[in-house]
């Protein structure tokens, strides 16, 4: 401007005070904005015809190019609207420091806007540029005013609000944008609001100090423009976050509080707590003792070591059954051989191969001598008919233990029997009761089995004073006794004897459950222990 | 006796219902209706602009002036812009109508139809704020142009004059009514 104004002075010397006077009209009248205006369109707006209106008018300007050294004189500015004949305007140049250019530029007198105005730029009379636009759609306006941000009280929020730019008509047509960064970053935020001059910011760091710009524009509706130029920034400080130090101060001392009152619940259960958490593995090393720590691991070892009190504790018997001595009254011989067999009241401590090699003779013997059997089944016949018989069942009293052998079910025993492998079992597996009667059955299986040929040795049958029959004593006599760890005697009552042939039940008691299927050699008759 | 009075309350029922019906509207002072008739006015354009075929026949329309002093606008009373604003309306209205009647191309021709009912709806808003011209002497379209007229000779043109009519004289006769103004104060 004050070089346009030099210029002109110089070359209208005698216009002086005229020319001054529109120098000063100009930088009035042209804004404070008007140059930067100029510079900005000369960047953004690509027609050679550049025009924008400022205020109510319409100004139109373009670069002059750098060859030409006359200037505005040769250039004409014509523009017409709504068909009427074409009207001049004005040229003036002006000269941008920051863009070291200069440009060319006309302003309207009176603008008519919503109407289709034709502008010419002609250079010695030629056509050089021309464009048709409306005013209305080229407006710029100046930056709003009287930005001012305020906290308002509440966390993270700034209130910010502007007046509008001075312009008549158009103040509910404008569309706002408020830019804010924290001070001293580059990464701003926008906002974008119509109509409204105030705004408030949310979402803010509390305590922060904030630069807040506004720019406007027209909505684009009824009229449209560019983008005004950013307000100078202006600051403004969010509060302070409003978490009260005394609330922090009780947080923190009941979380102190807590922590030792877990603590003190740890230490002092930790014990339980960790057999909780941490279970033991259970080690069957209270059973063994020694087995790990004396002995490492070897059980061998261990064994021979604590054979005795161990195993009469918990562990069943297996190797040897307790004994007990059996009486059965096998399949009458009634040779002599067997007689003497017969005789024999065996303790259970008699050697048992003899008893078996006798046994074996004596049964083969006898089972040559079927027909004696008879006599046999009588004599047991009778006794079960007689049931005082038992009484004298003091024929069985003995020393040692007998087992009873019953006489009823003879029939489903008798299959029972068969099935068992071996022929002690059988006898053992018939219910005891007393008597003959019972042996009446084991006889009938003794027959049957003499297939398998290993009937029992001996079977005795004990009369104290009692003479069989002359022929009688081929029955076999024989004393079995279980094979066992120890021995238990226990003499048997009549009484006993008579509970024996109601329940199924073996006079001593085994623990072994496993014996009766298990009973290893029939060989093994007695064995003393 | 009863007849009578029976009949004179009717009459007063009907006078006071006639009273209502003449009263005038709520004035309807929310520039936001007329920035939407706006928009479909520049649709309008916008159709135009993409239409191939059938988008009606060069024809002479006379439509109203259009541009706007602010200068003169300052100085130019209410009833006066209200006259301009009405008389250009019907103009338009009519040189609408018959553009219509040449376009067959049917997205073009039911803009058109739109423009021209929201030329009526400005009517009532008018009317609303007690803005309407009493007489209005519509020009046929033989008649020679006048003053507060001009012609165009096609149809794109005459969308645009209708486009800027409602953003000038219409838009800032509305927001000047003194209805408007009366509820702002």
């Amino acid at each position: 401007m004050y070089l346009l104004c030099k210029w002109m002075t110089k070359m209208r010397s005698n216009r002086l005070k005229i020319v001054f006077m529109l120098c000063l009209a100009f930088v009035t009248t042209g804004g404070q904005h008007f140059e930067s205006k100029v510079a900005q369109l000369l960047q953004d707006e690509t027609e050679h015809i550049k025009c924008f209106v400022e205020g109510k008018d319409l100004t139109c300007f373009w670069e002059e190019e750098e060859e030409r050294n006359h200037i505005h004189d040769q250039y004409t500015f014509t523009y017409s609207y709504e068909k009427k004949n074409k009207m001049a305007c004005a040229v003036s140049s002006l000269y941008l420091l920051a863009s070291n250019k200069t440009i060319l530029f006309c302003k309207l007198p009176k603008t008519p806007f919503f109407t289709t105005l034709d502008v010419q730029v002609l250079r010695d009379g030629r056509m050089l540029y021309t464009r048709s636009l409306n005013a209305e759609n080229v407006l710029f306006l100046d930056p709003p005013r009287n930005l001012t941000v305020m906290s308002s009280g509440k966390e993270g929020q700034l209130n910010v609000s502007w007046l509008p730019p001075l312009l008549k008509y158009m103040d509910d047509s404008m569309i706002y944008e408020v830019r804010y960064a924290v001070d001293g970053s580059n990464m701003g935020k926008v906002e974008v609001i119509k109509v409204s001059t105030r705004l408030v910011l949310l979402g803010l760091q509390s305590n922060t100090r904030y630069k807040v710009w506004v720019r406007v524009k027209p909505d684009g509706v009824a009229y449209k423009g560019y983008w005004s130029a950013w307000t100078e920034p202006v600051f403004g400080v969010t509060p302070p976050s409003d978490v009260d130090p005394l609330i922090v101060l009780l947080v923190i001392f009941i979380g102190l509080i807590l922590c030792l009152l877990s603590l003190t619940v740890i230490l002092s259960h930790h014990k339980f707590l960790l057999k909780k958490l941490w279970p033991d593995i259970p080690t069957p090393e209270h059973k063994f003792p020694g087995l790990f720590t004396v002995y490492k691991g070897d059980f061998k070892e261990w064994m021979s070591h604590n054979n005795g009190s161990m195993w009469g504790r918990s562990v069943p018997v297996y190797t040897e059954e307790l004994p007990s001595p059996l009486e059965v009254l096998s399949e009458v011989s009634l040779t002599s051989h067997g007689t003497s067999q017969r005789e024999e009241r065996k303790p259970v401590e008699e050697d048992e191969e003899k008893e078996s090699e006798r046994s074996d003779s004596g049964l083969t013997d006898r089972w040559r001598d079927p027909p004696h059997a008879h006599w046999l089944m009588e004599q047991l016949r009778a006794l079960q008919e007689n049931p005082e018989s038992r009484s004298q069942s003091s024929l069985l009293q003995s020393h040692d233990t007998y087992v009873t052998l019953n006489q009823g079910d003879n029939e489903q025993q008798v299959d029972d029997v068969f099935e068992e492998t071996l022929p002690l079992q059988t006898l053992f597996t018939t219910a005891g009761t007393s008597s003959l009667g019972t042996s009446h059955s084991d006889l009938g299986s003794l027959q049957q089995s003499s297939g398998s040929g290993r009937l029992s040795s001996q079977s005795s049958f004990e009369y104290p004073n009692h003479t069989w029959p002359p022929k009688g004593p081929g029955y076999a006599y024989m004393a079995v006794a279980d094979s066992g760890v120890s021995m238990d005697y226990s003499p048997m009552s009549s009484s006993r004897i008579a509970e024996l042939g109601k329940h199924r039940m073996y006079t001593n008691d085994y623990k072994n459950e496993i014996f009766p299927h298990k009973w290893p050699l029939s060989g093994q008759y007695i064995k003393s222990g | 006796m009863q007849t009578f009075t029976g009949l004179v309350s009717v009459l007063l029922v009907f006078l006071w219902l006639g009273g209502n019906l003449v009263s005038p509207l709520r004035p309807i002072c929310d520039l936001r209706v007329l920035d939407h008739f706006v928009r479909e006015a520049r649709d309008s354009e916008v159709i135009m602009r993409g239409c191939r075929g059938g988008c009606g026949a060069m024809k002479s329309y006379f439509v109203p002036l259009t541009s706007v002093d602010f200068a003169v606008l300052e100085h130019m009373d209410v009833n006066g812009q209200a006259v301009e604003v009405q008389t250009g309306l019907s103009l338009l209205d009519q040189a609408l109508s018959n553009a219509m009647k040449t376009v067959s191309n049917s997205p073009l021709a039911n803009a058109l139809d739109n423009n021209i009912s929201n030329i009526h709806s400005l009517g009532q808003i008018l009317h609303s704020l007690d803005l309407q011209a009493r007489s209005t002497v519509l020009p046929d379209d033989s008649a020679p142009a006048s003053t507060q007229t001009q012609e165009v000779s096609s149809l794109p043109e005459l969308l645009q004059v209708q486009s800027s009519f409602l953003r000038g004289k219409v838009r800032l006769l509305l927001s000047a009514a003194p209805a408007c103004q009366r509820q702002n104060s």
